[in-house]
């Protein structure tokens, strides 16, 4: 007798199989085994974007996009991630007296980002310096971007942070702070607005990259584990996708039939 | 206590619902249960729509209370707008059960909002004009390649393209159903592993943002 | 170096993005004035979303059209829209309008207008129903597919479903004929997920220029069964069932500011490669 909807076996089987690969790597990584992320080029870019605003005076500005909120699926990791990087730019910020201004669209995601802001203040021994003030919560999409574009015309900060998940005030934002002559730093896992980021900004994290990149600022473990455990689940797929290529060549239905189990 | 319920009754609720969820969609038999969990989800959905206003205009009204220069008057101007659609929403669902029947509500949307949406929009398209002017520039093998393709793909969505030539959609099809369809699915691939890990460290209660905690606390 | 120091050549790779903002926008006023008009070629995920709702539907067959498009999408998404709501019409279907956007309301009627000749045989109850929003939520989705009175309880005018006749023996996923999904970001995927991979209900979409790309591969191994790509899959569209309206005149638009695309990205290689030979 059947207990498994059909056709819905090997989702199974792949979902616990990275279950496994991820709770076995975050246990690993609890247990203190270092689990290395490889540079980021835009991580790196961050302290160097950061300086640019202290020469110069100007603010830095950061946004995670109006995508989703905080609960939704795809999404919400994205915005989470933003939030981790938001606390790595903070500290920076904090160290180097650049004042930062924050545009945040998601209603959810204000307390965190306040508790990040604030944290990194106090980490960095300047809490006077935060004022909740530094997040303008806007809301809608055409309001943000419009306000957006007024600070940018305004205040011309020297470095903008266009991190989260994005919908087409990718592309407005991006390339209203290159009018300005701003350096960009943009991410999100959004496939539609990748193109947009990577032809605006000066460097761009992509897709998991963002997720790494949130990670290895938090330094949190139980990421970093699932990362590998992702990483191991990639190589997995791979692996299937050459033998099924070349059983394709054989006509060999075998593996087509085990994957619609 | 409070600090319990906070976090630890969260989880629960949490991993509750989940193992739930994969139980429905893995495995044969019915779960009104499930169906009941997602009748609520769609509920407190609504529910944050509310939230999200209530939220909105508590911060503009922190701005009108503190006279935050060059803000506050922007703040009560969004009350006073708000306000108006509301009402006049109000009215027309409780008059007619329809609130686009409401004249002010209906002109609200219809004119200022469509008109200043749409213009927003298409400042799009100027703004991806700048950006190709500024970013198309072939510095490198992979940034002249990308420029190649891009251009074929451009001419491929205006009809102008065949009738420079006619190997332009057939090129830049190649390019749209071919060439960067391998690429978009390693997107997907890694974009469901991602929101797959996310969820296996909610379920198992580590995944502090979605708890709203910070990171370092 | 100073502007007066530059050489054309360089000048020619730094045009003020203003110069080109008003080439731009005099040149998309062109095709209004006097319209451009060109042979639109039919691509094949446009013509797989005609030919495939022509070969499922049937009259008396229930469809979803559900609107996830604001009105600054209206421009892309409403011609392919309307086209599809046209469509099936003439396949006798009954059509279930429902929305994920907060102005929804606002785009059903503005589909009932730009329908009006189609829709003044219609009686509303029999032939569509419009149910009005749900939450932009998967949860929501998934939900619907499930049973769509747990979330519609009444239309959007309060009557009850079970009042209304082509909802008598409609209530999930498996009633459905197909979805056809307006959308301008990720609600598709919802679709996808929610009603095509456990129900098998197949799905379209009809979506700006941006998601093209975002959904191929979906439509490539046949789990979107056809797709509507911006202003132009609007045009295509239009052309199949015999209509040109306002995407095709749009087509214009189109061409005049992908030349225009074109010929700026020509200038400023010609431009850079030139001064970098200085």
């Amino acid at each position: 007798m059947a207990i498994i909807v059909s056709g819905r076996g090997m989702a199974l089987v792949i979902l616990v199989l990275s279950y496994i690969l991820f709770y076995v790597f975050m246990y690993l990584g609890r247990k203190g085994k270092e689990i290395p992320v490889r540079t980021l080029p835009p991580m790196a870019a961050i302290p160097e974007g950061i300086g640019r605003a202290a020469e110069m005076g100007r603010p830095v500005m950061f946004t995670p996009g109006i995508a989703g909120d905080l609960n939704d699926p795809t999404q919400g990791p994205q915005v989470l991630a933003a939030i981790s990087i938001l606390g790595y730019i903070a500290r920076e910020c904090a160290r180097t007296g650049v004042k930062l201004d924050v545009f945040m669209p998601i209603p959810t995601a204000l307390p965190l980002t306040e508790e990040t802001l604030r944290t990194a203040y106090m980490a960095e021994g300047k809490p006077e310096e935060f004022s909740p003030d530094m997040i303008h919560f806007i809301a809608g999409q055409s309001p943000y971007l419009t306000a957006v574009l007024g600070y940018f015309q305004r205040e011309r900060p020297a470095t903008n942070f266009l991190i989260g998940g994005f919908y087409y005030e990718s592309v407005v934002m991006g390339e209203g702070g290159n009018t300005i002559g701003a350096f960009q730093i943009g991410g999100t896992a959004n496939t539609h607005q990748m193109p947009f980021l990577v032809a605006t900004c000066d460097y761009v994290l992509l897709a998991e990259e963002l997720y790494a990149a949130g990670a290895s600022i938090s330094k949190d473990p139980d990421i970093l584990g699932c990362l590998r455990g992702e990483d191991i689940m990639k190589f997995i797929l791979i692996a299937l996708m050459i033998v099924g290529f070349l059983l394709g060549f054989a006509r060999n239905p075998v593996l087509i039939n085990v994957l619609r189990w | 206590m409070a600090e319990v319920l906070r976090r630890e009754v969260v989880y629960l609720i949490t991993a509750i619902v989940t193992v739930i969820m994969f139980i429905e969609f893995f495995f044969i038999g019915t779960w009104n249960v499930a169906e009941e969990l997602r009748t609520w989800a769609t509920i407190i959905a609504n529910i944050s729509l509310g939230l999200g206003a209530v939220r909105l205009l508590s911060e503009h009204a922190k701005n009108i209370q503190k006279r935050r220069a060059g803000v506050w008057p922007f703040s009560i101007w969004l009350w006073i707008i708000f306000l108006i659609t509301i009402l006049s929403g109000l009215a027309g669902y409780v008059t007619t059960h329809d609130a686009m029947k409401n004249p002010l509500y209906n002109w609200l949307f219809k004119w200022p909002y469509t008109s200043l949406g749409q213009t927003l929009y298409a400042i799009t398209g100027f703004y991806i004009f700048s950006a190709a002017y500024r970013a198309f520039r072939a510095r490198n093998i992979d940034a002249a390649l990308l420029l190649i393709a891009g251009c074929f793909v451009i001419l491929t969505n205006a009809p102008i393209g065949e009738v420079i030539w006619s190997g332009i959609p057939v090129i830049g099809r190649w390019f749209l159903d071919y060439g960067q369809v391998p690429a978009m699915r390693c997107f997907l691939i890694v974009a469901a592993f991602g929101m797959l890990a996310y969820g296996f460290r909610a379920l198992l209660g580590r995944e502090r943002g979605f708890y709203g905690e910070v990171v370092g606390e | 170096m100073s502007e007066e120091e530059l050489t054309f050549w360089e000048k020619l790779a730094r045009i003020d993005r203003r110069v080109f903002y008003w080439i731009l926008f005099i040149g998309l006023m062109i095709p209004f004035i006097r319209p451009i008009v060109f042979p639109i070629a039919i691509s094949p995920s446009t013509r797989d979303l005609y030919e495939g709702i022509k070969e499922m539907v049937e009259p008396g067959d229930v469809v979803v059209m559900n609107i996830a498009f604001g009105v600054s999408a209206w421009p892309e998404c409403m011609p392919a829209f309307c086209a599809c709501t046209k469509l099936l019409i003439k396949e006798g279907a009954k059509i279930i309008f429902w929305g994920a956007y907060y102005d929804v309301d606002m785009t059903y009627q503005e589909v009932l207008r730009r329908c009006e000749d189609y829709f003044k045989d219609l009686k509303y109850g029999e032939d569509y129903v419009y149910l009005g929003y749900y939450p932009y939520q998967e949860a929501a989705v998934a939900q619907l597919a499930a049973s769509i009175r747990s979330i519609f309880k009444t239309d959007n005018y309060g009557t009850p479903l079970d009042e209304i006749p082509m909802m008598k023996n409609v209530d999930k996923a498996t009633d459905i004929k197909l979805v056809l999904s307006g959308d301008t970001g990720d609600v598709c995927d919802y679709y996808i997920r929610q009603w095509r991979i456990p129900y098998g209900t197949p799905v379209a979409e009809i979506g700006i220029a941006m998601l093209g790309s975002s959904y191929m591969p979906f439509y490539k191994s046949g789990v979107l069964f056809g797709m509507s790509v911006g202003v132009r899959g609007g045009a295509e569209l239009e052309k199949l069932i015999g209509e040109p309206g306002e995407a095709t005149i749009r087509m214009g638009a189109i061409n005049i500011s992908h030349i225009l695309v074109v010929i700026a990205v020509i200038l400023a290689n010609i431009g850079y490669f030139a001064s970098r030979r200085k």
